[in-house]
């Protein structure tokens, strides 16, 4: 079990669900969005990346080199 | 129990604490947590985000029934929330977005999302939080979520319309900006945007209403789906990712827009590395140091360089250069020096002062290139109490004097109008002076084509 060292807010508990719907819509008509752009070819490359997916990649892992470990 | 007392940040969480012995940074985890901390370690779980460079690393150094102690990785400048940049603040919100979908995707899930559990270290953000991660709960919602959005996705947004002045308010809440004034400080348009409606507008309204359910009737209520807890935290990560400052880019370039010949430029940068290199100065803070140009012309290697300015524009751009030359010897944090960080939280001693940590770090040399006249002339600062500033925190310092007839300085005299002649102390004579009382000067130079002098000045024993 959670220690419950401080409030989560209750509401906030709650309208997660709803949150999600939304979030759920937002994914999936953007992706569409993507997609038919990507089909009609004006789809803009990302450029200027300075940060990664949200993944964190495995080969990434293998890559990275690390001394300390 | 061990005796070593808890860090005056470390006594929230039953979890564990965090103390310093012999300059090191340990942290005791109590039986409570080692059900979690068994299965984060076995699973590979810490190593994966060691080797990533998402969570700070640690090294077991003892393991008893009562209590088994950690060592982390010790971090020389811790800096804070409100002292990031925009982009900083970015990428510190994201890595906790990754690290959640991280977590629920290998059965944990972060127990807490406060701004205050990441930090910057060698040109990353970085999770410093090491008993955040607990057993994700199947169809439990996510727990830190009104934080996450309290500390991170509320303070951007408003940064976003705002400006980056927004980040500094985090100042004055520590536990994030309550939810309601965000909401009510955001324009009205925003209302129609799914996203900033429900994450903020919609979040303040369930708020208000269920604040007085003491029994906590909707405990029971509440299930969210994993797949559910996913959008949530991927539908943030890529608004976030896009987010940016409106105001930005104002800032143009500062070197082109000084008055100085490149000659003085090149000559300057020479004499600082003269100075750097035979005195062997490993680190050093720049106060006023724009986008770290500086700091990167010092040629003999620096440990650690912490470059500070008033402007986040400024320290952002350092920030994106450090990214995309991956340097890890930089940390930009933004710095008033008329007002820094205060400490806050609980007897004042959950964040320490700006002052408290420079002091602690003490940087072998503070390089103030271009700054003396806008704090003695705009900040109406004496001699003697800038002085004393510099005197706090490091032994050597490099100080730049532009002159009375220095254009910057003429434009800055202006702007008192009447008060012009209140500034007549304004000369370098009179700062050699006041300086003479804190500071040794070992030498000065005066540079060429411009109409500014060079001080390299050792502090009185």
């Amino acid at each position: 079990m959670y220690a419950l060292y401080f409030d989560p807010g209750l509401g906030a508990m709650i309208v997660q669900a709803i949150i999600a719907a939304v979030a759920g819509v937002v994914l999936f008509s953007k992706n569409l969005m993507y997609k038919i752009k990507l089909f009609l070819g004006i789809a803009k490359k990302t450029d200027d990346d300075v940060f990664d997916d949200i993944d964190i990649k495995d080969s990434d892992i293998e890559n990275k080199n690390s001394s300390e470990h | 129990m061990n005796t070593n007392t808890a860090h005056s940040s470390s006594f929230r969480d039953p979890s564990g604490y965090i103390y310093i012995e012999n300059d090191e940074v340990k942290r005791v985890i109590n039986p409570i947590y080692f059900k979690q901390y068994n299965a984060l370690t076995q699973s590979g779980f810490y190593k994966k985000l060691f080797k990533n460079g998402l969570l700070i690393s640690h090294q077991e150094v003892s393991n008893s029934e009562r209590e088994i102690i950690i060592k982390a990785e010790k971090i020389p400048f811790i800096t804070y929330p409100y002292e990031w940049s925009f982009n900083m603040y970015k990428e510190a919100a994201l890595l906790t977005l990754k690290l959640q979908k991280y977590s629920l995707e290998h059965g944990f899930s972060l127990k807490d999302a406060s701004a205050f559990n990441v930090t910057f270290h060698k040109g990353n953000a970085i999770f410093i939080d090491t008993l955040s991660f607990d057993f994700y709960i199947e169809n439990s919602p996510w727990r830190a979520y009104k934080q996450f959005i309290t500390h991170f996705f509320g303070p951007l947004v408003l940064a976003h319309y705002h400006g980056a002045q927004q980040l500094k308010l985090l100042s004055n809440f520590i536990d994030g900006i309550p939810v309601k004034m965000i909401s009510s400080m955001l324009p009205f348009k925003t209302k129609f945007n799914p996203l900033l409606y429900s994450n903020i507008h919609l979040l303040a309204k369930l708020e208000d209403k269920h604040n007085e359910d003491y029994k906590g009737e909707a405990k029971v209520v509440a299930s969210l789906s994993k797949k559910g807890q996913l959008n949530i935290i991927t539908s943030l990560y890529n608004y976030i990712k896009k987010l940016n400052l409106k105001e930005a880019s104002e800032w143009g370039n500062y070197y082109t827009k000084t008055n100085y010949s490149d000659n003085a430029f090149v000559q300057k940068s020479g004499i600082i590395n003269r100075w750097v290199a035979s005195n062997k100065l490993k680190t050093v803070i720049d106060v006023g140091g724009n986008d770290g140009t500086f700091v990167r012309k010092i040629e003999s290697n620096l440990d650690l360089a912490l470059v500070s300015d008033i402007d986040n524009n400024a320290v952002d751009f350092n920030y994106k250069t450090i990214k995309s030359n991956k340097e890890t010897h930089i940390l930009p944090f933004t710095l008033d020096v008329l007002s820094p960080s205060p400490a806050i939280g609980l007897n004042n001693k959950e964040r320490d002062a700006f002052i408290d940590r420079i002091s602690k770090f003490s940087p072998d040399v503070t390089l103030a290139l271009a700054v003396i006249h806008h704090i003695s002339l705009s900040g109406n600062v004496p001699f003697s109490r800038s002085a004393e500033f510099f005197a706090e925190f490091s032994k050597h310092l490099i100080i730049e004097f532009p002159k009375r007839q220095d254009s910057w300085v003429q434009r800055l005299l202006n702007n008192k109008a009447d008060f012009k002649d209140y500034f007549n102390f304004y000369n370098l004579e009179n700062f050699r002076e006041a300086y003479s009382k804190t500071f040794d000067i070992i030498e000065e130079t005066t540079i060429q084509d411009s109409k500014r002098v060079l001080f390299f000045m050792k502090i009185k024993q």
